[in-house]
This record gives C-alpha cells, sequence and structure tokens, in this order.
C-alpha cells in the first residue's frame, strides 16, 4: 500500500498514522492492512473514570434530599470534566483506532447530553460496544439507554400522556431522515415507547402501568408493537439503511454525497445491518482512495487535536485547558450544541476559528513561536517580535519532543512534510516553506501545522 | 444645510482638534454601507428570573409562590400600579421615565424548551422548538445584507451560533489589540504574502484561506478603527461592563458594525437566588447606565438600538432551596431613543393561569421582536431571514 494511501486511510479511520505505521505498512497489501485496522478493534475496551469517591452518594436517599441531589450533581459534573480528558487521551493513544473513530462518530449520531456521570459512562460504552456491531441492536440499545430516555424526554411517555419527542427524533435523526414518516408514525410509535424508564442503577425497566399495550399502526402494520417491534419495522425500510449509508459516505469519504456510491452501500448494509461488514467494504473500495476524496476534508476539532497529540506527544496538566480549547475550537466532546449534534465540515471555520486553529499548535508545542528563520539565515529575526510579547501563560503543557525526534529520526524533512500534510499544498505556501531553514525538524512540525492545510485531511 | 456641510464651512472644521469624535464617525461612514443604526444584543444567560425583575408586587398569587424570595412591596421601584422594578435596578427605572426603556411581557414561543443549550440555541437561531438550525439570526442578516466579518461583533473569545451565517460569520474579540496581534504573527503574513491559487477557493483548503485573509483583514479593521476612538466615560470594573465599553469605543470609532453580542451569564439561580440575583442585576444596570451615559456623550444613542433578553425566564413557584427553577415565558427590554411605545408593551400575562409546567404561558413570539427590528430598525427584509413571516409589533 502506498504512504498516501496508508495516511489517507489512517486520517479517515483514525486520527492519522504514526511514522511506523508508515514503516512498516508500506510493504503490506490493502487486504491486509484494511484486515488489521479491524482485528485491532476487535475487543472492547470499556472507558471509564474512577467514581469510587461519589458512589457512596448514590442512593435512594438523592431523590428526597434536595441538598445531596445538590452536591452529587456538583461532583458529577465534575467526573464528566475527567471523562471528557480521558476520553481524548483515548483517542490519542487507544491501537482500537477504529473502533474509537467510530465511537466518535456515533456519538455525533445518537446524540446525547447528560449530567449523571454513571449515566453519561454507560451511554459511551454502549456507543464503544456497538460501533462496528449490528445497527438495529445498536438503535434498540440506544432506545433503552438511561441518558437517552432522560434527554429526549422518553422517561415522560406515558400511556396516559404521550411524549412524542424520542419517537420524532428516532425516525428524523437516528434512523430515516426527516421527510420519510408521517406525523402518524410518530404518534403511533410514541405509543410504543411509552412506559420506558430506567431504575437507580441506570437500568433499563419497563414500567408496566405506564406502558401502552394497545394496537399500533405504524407504517401499514398492525400489532400491539412495544419500542423493539417498532424498530424492526423501521429497519425494514430500505431508506434506513440508505439514511445511515449518507451519513457514513460524508464523515469517512467526501463532504460530497457520491448517490451511485451511497447506493451501493445501501445495497450492502440493507442485507444485515452489519456496520463492521460494511466499514470493510468502504475502506476496500477503489473509490475511497481516488485522489479527489483525499485531503479534502476540513478535521473536527477534535480530529485536529487527537492528530496533533499523535505526531507530538503532549501532556496538559490543567483539566481545564483541554476543556478550554475544545469550547473555543467549538467542540467540546459529552456536550453537543442540540440533538442535531455538530454539523462540521466548513461549519467548523470562522474568523475565530480559524486564527486559533492556526495559532493554536505553536502555542502548545512551541511558546506560541512560529520561526520564519530563512535558509543560510542564522539570527533569530523572529526572536525579537516574539520577545516582545508575553509569555504564553495560554496552556500549561509538557511536550514530548524526545519521542518526535526518535521517532522522525529516519526521515528527510521532506517525508515529514508528506507525514504530516496530507493535501496538495497550494503553490504559495509550498514556494514559501522552500524559503525556510529546515534545520530543525522540530521547528518545520510546526511550521507545518501552522498551515492551513494542516487542517485538512 | 445639513450638520456635516456646517462643519466644514465653519471655522470649527479647520482646526480638527476640536471635532468630537460622534463626528469623525460621521465622516468615516462609507455612502455604500449598510446605515447608521446599530443593534447591540444583550443575553443574560442561564435564565433570568423574570417575575424578581420586573415585579407584580399587588399580585398575591406572586407572593404566596414565593414565600421565601418574594421581592417585599417595599423594596419595588415602582413603574406602573401593578409593576415595578427590582432594587437593583434603578439605573432602568431613570431610562424608564424618560422614555427611553420599553418592556416587552411574556416573550416565549410554542412548546418552550427549558434546557440552556436548547433554548439558547432555539433564541439564537430563530427557530421553532422542534426545528435545528444551523445558522444564527444575525448570521443569516450577515449572508444577506453584509460581507465582512466585522458587520457583526461579538464582544466574546469565541463566537455565538446567533452570528453564524452560511456564507458569512461574525468576529468575536474581548479585545481588538490581541485578536489584532494574533492575526499579525510574521509566519502568517509570509504565508499569506505567497498565497496566490484563486483556483482553490471554490474547495474546503481554498475556504480556510479565504477566512484566514478576511480574518486578518478584520483583525487590522477593527484594531485601526478602535485604535481611533476613545471615551471619558467611568465604566463599573467587571467584564460585562468592558464588554459594553469596548462596544461603545467601537461604534463611537464609526466602524462598518451594525449588530454587537454581548453577554452577561450566570442567571441559574436554583438556589439562594435573592443574593445572587440581587448582584448581577446591579451589574447589568450599573454597566447599562454607564454605556448609555457614553453613548450620549458620543452622540450615538440615536442610532443605537439595544435589546437584553435570556433563554427562558424562571417557575412562578419558588423550590426548596429559595431559587427557582427553568421556566418559560419572560420580559424583554429594549433601550433606545426612538422608541413608540416607550414603558410596558403590553401586561404581564396570568400568574394563575399557567402551562403544565407551571410557567408563564408566552403572549408575544420572540421572532416578531426579531422580525419588527429586523424590519423597522435594520431595514431589511425580515422574512427571509426569519425563514417564515412573523407578525411585527410596534415598539419601534
Amino acid at each position: 500500500m502506498t504512504q498516501r494511501h496508508i495516511q489517507h486511510l489512517y486520517w479517515r479511520a483514525g486520527f492519522g498514522a504514526t511514522p511506523n505505521q508508515f514503516r512498516t505498512l508500506t510493504h503490506k497489501s490493502r487486504k491486509d492492512v484494511v484486515d488489521a485496522l479491524f482485528s485491532n478493534s476487535k475487543t472492547m475496551l470499556r472507558l471509564t473514570v474512577d467514581t469510587s469517591d461519589i458512589l457512596p452518594l448514590v442512593s435512594k436517599e438523592l431523590l428526597k434530599n434536595k441538598s445531596k441531589r445538590m452536591e452529587f450533581a456538583k461532583r458529577s459534573r465534575e467526573k464528566l470534566k475527567k471523562y471528557n480528558v480521558i476520553w481524548v487521551n483515548r483517542l490519542v493513544t487507544s491501537d482500537a483506532t477504529l473502533r474509537e473513530k467510530m465511537t466518535l462518530f456515533w456519538a455525533n449520531h445518537f446524540v446525547c447530553q447528560d449530567q449523571n456521570i454513571f449515566h453519561v459512562q454507560q451511554y459511551n460504552n454502549t456507543l464503544r460496544t456497538y460501533a462496528l456491531g449490528n445497527f438495529g441492536d445498536f438503535v434498540k440499545a440506544i432506545s433503552k439507554e438511561a441518558a437517552m430516555l432522560k434527554y429526549l424526554n422518553n422517561k415522560q411517555n406515558r400511556k396516559q400522556k404521550p411524549n412524542e419527542n424520542f419517537a420524532r427524533e428516532l425516525m428524523e435523526l437516528f434512523t430515516l431522515g426527516e421527510g420519510h414518516y408521517s406525523e402518524d408514525d410518530i404518534k403511533e410509535s410514541a405509543k410504543a415507547f411509552t412506559g420506558y424508564d430506567n431504575n437507580f442503577k441506570g437500568e433499563f425497566i419497563l414500567r408496566r402501568f405506564y406502558h401502552d399495550d394497545d394496537f399500533k399502526t405504524f407504517f401499514g402494520h398492525t400489532g400491539r408493537y412495544d419500542g423493539d417491534d417498532i424498530i424492526d419495522i423501521i429497519l425494514k425500510q430500505k431508506q434506513c439503511a440508505r439514511f445511515i449509508c449518507g451519513k457514513i459516505y460524508k464523515y469517512f469519504v467526501s463532504d460530497t454525497i457520491h448517490e451511485k456510491r451511497v447506493e451501493e452501500l445501501t445495497n450492502i448494509f440493507f442485507k444485515d445491518y452489519n456496520i463492521e461488514r460494511l466499514m470493510h467494504h468502504v475502506f476496500m473500495s477503489d473509490w475511497f482512495y481516488e485522489e479527489a476524496n483525499i485531503g479534502t476534508k476540513i478535521k473536527s476539532p477534535i480530529e485536529f487535536l487527537v492528530g496533533m497529540r499523535k505526531t507530538v506527544p503532549v501532556t496538559f496538566e490543567k483539566t481545564n485547558d483541554v476543556l478550554k480549547i475544545q469550547k473555543l475550537l467549538g467542540q467540546t466532546l459529552l456536550n453537543p450544541p442540540n440533538v442535531a449534534g455538530w454539523s462540521g465540515g466548513k461549519n467548523w471555520i470562522d474568523s475565530n476559528t480559524i486564527m486559533l486553529r492556526l495559532k493554536l499548535p505553536s502555542i502548545i508545542l512551541s511558546n506560541a513561536k512560529i520561526s520564519i528563520r530563512e535558509k543560510g539565515e542564522f539570527e533569530d529575526t523572529f526572536e525579537t517580535y516574539y520577545n516582545s510579547k508575553k509569555k504564553n501563560r495560554f496552556v500549561t503543557v509538557k511536550v514530548d519532543w524526545d519521542t518526535f525526534n526518535t521517532q522522525f529520526k529516519s526521515f528527510s524533512a521532506n517525508e515529514l512534510k508528506s507525514q504530516i500534510i496530507v493535501p496538495k499544498l497550494s503553490d504559495g505556501t509550498e514556494t514559501y516553506l522552500k524559503t525556510l531553514s529546515q534545520s530543525s525538524k522540530q521547528d518545520f512540525c510546526v511550521q507545518l501545522m501552522s498551515i492551513p492545510e494542516y487542517q485538512m485531511c | 444645510m445639513d450638520r456635516r456641510h456646517f462643519l466644514k464651512q465653519s471655522s470649527l472644521a479647520s482646526s480638527l482638534f476640536f471635532v468630537p469624535s460622534f463626528i469623525k464617525a460621521f465622516e468615516n461612514f462609507s455612502a455604500s454601507s449598510l446605515g447608521y443604526k446599530r443593534l447591540v444584543i444583550i443575553q443574560l444567560s442561564g435564565g433570568n428570573d423574570g417575575l424578581n425583575t420586573v415585579i407584580p408586587f399587588n399580585n398575591d398569587t406572586y407572593y404566596r409562590n414565593r414565600p421565601k424570595i418574594a421581592i417585599p412591596k417595599t423594596d419595588v421601584l415602582r413603574l406602573t400600579d401593578e409593576l415595578g422594578f427590582h432594587t437593583s435596578l434603578l439605573p432602568l427605572k431613570i431610562l424608564y421615565d424618560a422614555g427611553q426603556l420599553t418592556i416587552i411581557n411574556n416573550v416565549g414561543y410554542p412548546n418552550p424548551n427549558r434546557s440552556h443549550f436548547r433554548a439558547t440555541d432555539i433564541w439564537q437561531t430563530g427557530s421553532g422548538a422542534h426545528q435545528y438550525i444551523q445558522t444564527g439570526w444575525i448570521g443569516r442578516y450577515l449572508d444577506a445584507y453584509g460581507n465582512k466579518p466585522y458587520n457583526a461583533i461579538e464582544i466574546d473569545d469565541s463566537l455565538s451560533l446567533a452570528l453564524k451565517g452560511k456564507q458569512t460569520h461574525g468576529i468575536a474579540t474581548t479585545n481588538p489589540e490581541v485578536l489584532f496581534r494574533t492575526s499579525q504573527d510574521p509566519y502568517f503574513k509570509n504565508v499569506l504574502k505567497h498565497y496566490k491559487d484563486e483556483h482553490l477557493s471554490e474547495h474546503n483548503l481554498g475556504y480556510l484561506y479565504k477566512t484566514m485573509i478576511s480574518a486578518e483583514s478584520s483583525a487590522t479593521y477593527i484594531f485601526e478603527k478602535h485604535k481611533t476612538a476613545s471615551s471619558t466615560q467611568e465604566y463599573p470594573k467587571n467584564t460585562f461592563a468592558n464588554q459594553l465599553k469596548t462596544t461603545s469605543r467601537l461604534i463611537s470609532s464609526g466602524i462598518e458594525t451594525k449588530v454587537f453580542y454581548a453577554s452577561l451569564g450566570g442567571f441559574d439561580t436554583h438556589a439562594g437566588q435573592l443574593n445572587s440575583q440581587s448582584r448581577l442585576l446591579k451589574i447589568y444596570a450599573d454597566s447599562i447606565q454607564a454605556f448609555v451615559k457614553d453613548l450620549k456623550q458620543q452622540g450615538t444613542f440615536n442610532d443605537t438600538l439595544i435589546l437584553t433578553f435570556s433563554e427562558f425566564g424562571r417557575r412562578v413557584k419558588q423550590n426548596a432551596a429559595n431559587g427557582t427553577d427553568h421556566g418559560a415565558a419572560s420580559n424583554l427590554f429594549v433601550i433606545g431613543n426612538q422608541l413608540k411605545t416607550p414603558g410596558f408593551y403590553n401586561e404581564l400575562a396570568s400568574l394563575s393561569d399557567l402551562d403544565s409546567n407551571g410557567d408563564l404561558k408566552y403572549t408575544v413570539d420572540f421572532r416578531s421582536v426579531y422580525a419588527t427590528v429586523l424590519d423597522k430598525w435594520l431595514a431589511v427584509e425580515d422574512d427571509a431571514i426569519l425563514n417564515g413571516s412573523f407578525q411585527k409589533l410596534n415598539f419601534i
């Protein structure tokens, strides 16, 4: 497999390839490389934060005692921040690259937000469990998650007084897409999800008294359906496979939908809703590796941050720094803007985020300095500019340049460039980079990460 | 003879030193621009308790529902026989008495959402409760009528959805100098100096370069403008007052910015509401007072409209922690010198005929307020921007 194709595959199925992967994978066939990607993701490693200190707070008493509840809420919020940080760390370090990338994708598909660390953790690991599994089982599991029951008000959905929020989003955002169901379908299916609730531990329970056991007519079928039955009927609509495949294509291949290829994926997915098989087909397809698809997507803030940290290992000393950066870039994990999730693409970019994105590598890695030293120039003309500025206190980090230097030791500056930058450089920038002194790989790395091309994958 | 012409001919004009900045601002404003009128939007984040802001001090239901946190009748700054301000809002009472404040009661929308994120989203995008729109209402205004990021400025570190359009985004800055310095990194300047791939402009990468270029020029423009203006007005020492100070300075510089966006957070008063709300309302009112004085001194008050809203009001009934929980409809303030209906625009909704959550029912859709501002203040087509037609009100 060519280096370029490895880079493309690893950016889409993960967060970029490491120098070591470039070295070892180039000798292998596409099938071997893709198969390895899947076998590395076979096992599911739960992501958990230590909650032993707040576990004693969780008791039935919480329901009655307001001040205990507030204490729990406060401690839970702190844990959520920690959970955010370890999630990002997981993305940087995990070998189960594809499973983690898929988890991130599904987190922006089955969008949910909650304040209870136990429920959030359980939800997050459900996403991880089914990330490459069966889509039907996945939807059913999601419909019974404590965090989701709360987020889309299904806990309030009762026979006596139905709440249609979940039923609506189930079809509009999770399975079929707008315009592929009727208002009656929503009303009828909402009845099937009545009585859904969770117990204290966050486990699903069906409250019989609140469940509507009557007949429901949904997509032309009539029966005493419950939620799972409704989901089974939805899965029988080819539109469901088509909707998911469209989203997969947009996220993993290109912002521009290619109808024929989406239909090709739909035909495969509709057979058994096996996510792993679908993704395998995507990564094995010749069209996936077409030049038009390489380096043409704008990285999400998380892809940008994680990719940078995979190239140069960084340790953030403060939890809040990790969150602050995500907030300023417009994507805080566990905190989606609404149930539709982040829309991505060009929407990530405005005047402020582009400046921050260009500046951030130097802020994190080199105290906000980007070298402009030219070839054959020994004096640091740029020093005067930077020295006149206050010392960087934006973030407190430890940068592990030793690992970077060891990993890239055997690579030339040119090879470094082609590993860090995915798209073809724009002419002017290419010319400019050639004028720069490339005597320091560290400096060159920061320079490369500070051009717009680095924002692409 | 208009004032500008008059000044040119008069002896004053020959010594520019004495020309007050508002006249300079007047001259700087190009004829092709969007007009003189400016809109300042202030969001009280967290859900301000409208009922303890504008208090129905003759209403028994109010006192019965809030045994621990109702504002005593004797403390209320009376505006009418029924309604009065919280003690912290004395500066607003002065504006009210001067006919420079309109209070619109019960502003909301059907099926109100009580999540901060979602409700803020709804207000910022101008959507309905079940609609998910990816652009803000000001962003869509920029798409249709602006062409530069600085046509709408948020005084913050990052840009809210309200100011994001499909093609054009506003720009955010708390400090124009910092924004400028960031954009002036020698490395970026060099990259841009070499950039010439115009054919890239249609693609994502081209979009990044284009945004980088316009960010740099906007940052420079805002900084250059900001530098030229000054003010002697004292402001309270807090972040919110600073936002308004920066806004005033930018306005008086004659910058081509139609919309400014600022916010004050902390209104999520689930517990111990009395002290925290009182403190926040004081910050709000004192800062507004300084801001309005400043605008008046600069001669820009006439052309500035200040809109203050919160994503929702709070429950009529207090909770056990001497606070209030998330509610629905609430009041909205309009401050300016060209108000058609100063004082109360409408009556407060019933405190006994509440929705199923125990919250006030809305009587004015917030999008009607937007439509009115877009049509009558910014003089643009409101239907297209709001994706629908909303009844216009008569406050400006």
